[in-house]
């Protein structure tokens, strides 16, 4: 089975080449123009001249100082997310599992301002280095979708158990998340208001590489244990009954995705939706295979959240709406669309 | 699904007298409110609360439990009620007892109908807001009910994935509206996580004819929601109009959550977890579901109100977010009870 599934999932057949191509190109024009956008246009072979070590000195500050940071961070952000998504929708094999619906996002996000809380001195500074927030992140992510496990009990291979036990799980810490941000100063419960909307406008550079050390690992890491993922097309009983559904190895993807929401939210807060629209629409564009699943999926994550900042920026400047709004208000009703349809499982 | 209906004669008991229920519901009610009225940042004794309420000599003792404790005494019970209330009929209208004006993301849709109205449409005035809050209730029930019935029926996983997306949406449309009004951001933040802090009085009386109107509505759809308790094909038999009592039962769902999001903000779960206690306690017939699930509601809301005041003291907590952590508990429950 495996050894006639792998070179089909490992080629590019024609049609989804080119849809891969079609998509990388979407993104760097997205990106050359989310980096241009602002106060001043920057045209995009000036951005790409800057980006190559060229360009003038102004342009340098402008693009490298203050704009890259932040659209840097969206398209991580967002392809991260989308990654975790994909991983978490091939392993249930159901197309509305996402780590926003399993609790995951919501988790990191309560891991965070717990940190927070805990590591802020009265001037609202932290006690600890900055790059801590990550591993906050993660505990509360790991923790979030242990319980679900355990919660889900003996039968966690069932999604919609998983998956109703993800959203009250994700009610239980959007609760406590409250009220441990009402414990801090006014104002820090204001901003952290606004960050866990999803909001990457105040991202620095630091930030970027911690978020590129901790995401790059665990990327490749998901990407060499996606090579046993069962296919998209297998039914439960069937993934069993040739022992595709080992519970260890579905733990250890479920970690994966967790670690990489965790590297997500960690700084760019709890971005809505794109863990569940960018692989289903990576699947209706290059269908199932899984090299090419993977990079549209992380591509169009990244194409959702740059795009999103883009247009509230573009919408709203000078005010900063968080860019998670604009994804939530797209992704809401595509998840209707998909509840709407009669059959929602892959198998 | 159909685990999550129970058998309906499992549970009515009939012939016992419920009276003694009641009583002490409403003896809890009184000890609740009176609760309410004491304790606090400042805690005062029941002569005080009498003297200022019946008695007001301008004191700055009796300004503070008139002006600041009554109203939240008075709305607390009234909120609760009308949630409890509007929790029941979902459950009934949707056979699914994880239903509730959450899951199915009606205080969102209020929520999102008075920011809305009091942001960009400037609508200042009480009866407007209660109003917006209705509309918005009602047309997010009729959308979620379509979705659903769209989606081949109320599957567990359905109602609370819709709930789920539309309380993302309502969110995402309310950070954008507060963003580009600072000023009231902080406002209504913390009026968005459901609290009955600094709430003028007169919210209680544009909030009760409201709730009254909805609750006759209820009563009055009771029998009728009695039979559509087993099933369609079994309540048209019965000589139910199924359409006409599906659509009075939106209204009156509307209409209490509604008045209840306009009074307190979305108040989390309270829906959910009122009508399983209730019927703990009444059994299945729609007249004392109803009943009971009013004073369980009033009851429990106002105690969450007082444990708002106490649980990061000295700070209060909007009580949104204890009956949300409350809520969670029993939606987790419920799952671990019903699909175990």
């Amino acid at each position: 089975m495996s050894e006639q599934a792998l070179p089909r999932a490992w080629s590019l057949p024609g049609p989804a080449g080119l849809a891969v191509v079609v998509v990388a190109a979407v993104f760097v024009l997205l990106f050359l123009g989310g980096v241009g956008f602002g106060s001043t246009w920057i045209s995009p072979d000036t951005v790409l001249s800057v980006l190559l070590g060229g360009g003038e000195r102004t342009d340098r500050l402008v693009v490298l100082q203050l704009r890259l940071p932040r659209v840097l961070a969206a398209a991580i952000a967002g392809g991260a997310i989308a990654y975790a998504g994909y991983l978490l929708q091939r392993i249930t094999r159901n197309e509305l599992a996402s780590p926003g619906v399993l609790g995951v996002v919501d988790g990191a996000a309560l891991g965070v301002v717990l940190f927070l809380a805990i590591f802020s001195n009265e001037s609202n500074a932290l006690t600890v280095p900055v790059a801590w927030q990550p591993l906050a992140a993660a505990s509360g992510a790991i923790t979030a979708i242990g319980l679900v496990f355990l919660l889900s009990g003996r039968q966690a291979s069932s999604t919609i158990r998983l998956i109703l036990f993800g959203i009250a799980i994700a009610a239980l810490a959007k609760a406590l998340t409250t009220i441990f941000m009402l414990i801090g100063p006014i104002y820090q419960a204001a901003q952290a208001a606004r960050w866990l909307a999803g909001a990457v406008n105040t991202i620095n550079w630091g930030e970027v590489q911690i978020m590129l050390a901790v995401l790059v690992p665990v990327g490749i890491v998901a990407g060499m244990a996606a090579r046993n993922l069962p296919p998209a097309d297998l039914d439960d009983v069937s993934a069993r009954s040739i022992g595709l559904d080992l519970p260890v190895y579905r733990i250890f993807i479920f970690l994966l995705a967790a670690l990489l929401t965790a590297g997500a939210v960690a700084f760019a807060g709890g971005v809505g939706f794109v863990g569940l629209i960018a692989p289903h629409i990576a699947r209706l564009l290059v269908g199932r295979g899984r090299v090419a699943g993977i990079v549209v999926s992380i591509l169009l994550g990244a194409i959702i959240l740059v795009g999103a900042d883009l247009l509230i920026r573009v919408a709203f400047a000078p005010l900063e709406v968080p860019a998670g709004t604009v994804t939530a208000i797209i992704g809401a009703p595509y998840f209707l669309y998909l509840l709407m349809r009669k059959d929602n499982s892959n198998g | 699904m159909t685990i999550l209906v129970e058998s309906i004669g499992g549970s009515i008991r009939a012939g016992r007298s419920r009276w003694p229920v009641y009583g002490a519901l409403g003896l809890a009610l009184a000890f609740a409110v009176l609760a309410s009225l004491t304790l606090g940042y400042r805690l005062y004794g029941l002569d005080q609360v009498w003297l200022a309420l019946f008695a007001h000599d301008g004191s700055e003792t009796a300004t503070v439990i008139a002006g600041l404790r009554l109203p939240r005494a008075l709305i607390a019970p009234l909120a609760g009620a009308a949630l409890g209330m509007a929790g029941v009929m979902v459950q009934t209208l949707s056979r699914n007892r994880i239903a509730s004006p959450d899951t199915l993301g009606l205080n969102a849709g209020a929520s999102v109908a008075v920011v809305l109205a009091t942001v960009v449409f400037g609508v200042g005035s009480l009866v407007g807001l209660s109003l917006a809050a209705a509309f918005g209730a009602l047309v997010t029930s009729v959308v979620v009910f379509g979705v659903a019935a769209g989606a081949g029926g109320l599957s567990p996983l359905k109602i609370v994935l819709v709930g789920v997306t539309f309380a993302g949406l309502a969110h995402a449309v309310v950070e954008i509206v507060l963003t580009s009004n600072e000023a009231q951001l902080q406002q209504l933040l913390f009026w968005l996580s459901g609290a009955f802090v600094d709430r003028p009085i007169s919210l209680f009386f544009n909030g009760l004819p409201v709730v009254l109107a909805g609750a006759a509505l209820a009563f009055g759809l009771s029998s009728a929601l009695d039979a559509l308790q087993a099933d369609d094909a079994t309540a048209a038999s019965l000589g139910v109009p199924l359409v006409a009592v599906r659509g009075m039962t939106f209204a009156a769902v509307s209409l209490l959550t509604g008045a209840a999001v306009s009074m307190a903000g979305p108040v989390a779960f309270v829906g959910l977890v009122v009508p399983h206690a209730a019927r703990s306690l009444v059994g299945l017939r729609h007249r004392h579901q109803l009943a009971a699930a009013a004073l369980v509601g009033a009851v429990y809301t106002t105690l969450a109100d007082v444990a708002a005041r106490f649980v990061i003291y000295p700070v209060e907590a909007p009580v949104g977010a204890i009956t949300a952590v409350v809520g969670a508990g029993t939606l987790l429950w419920l799952l671990r009870r019903r699909l175990a």
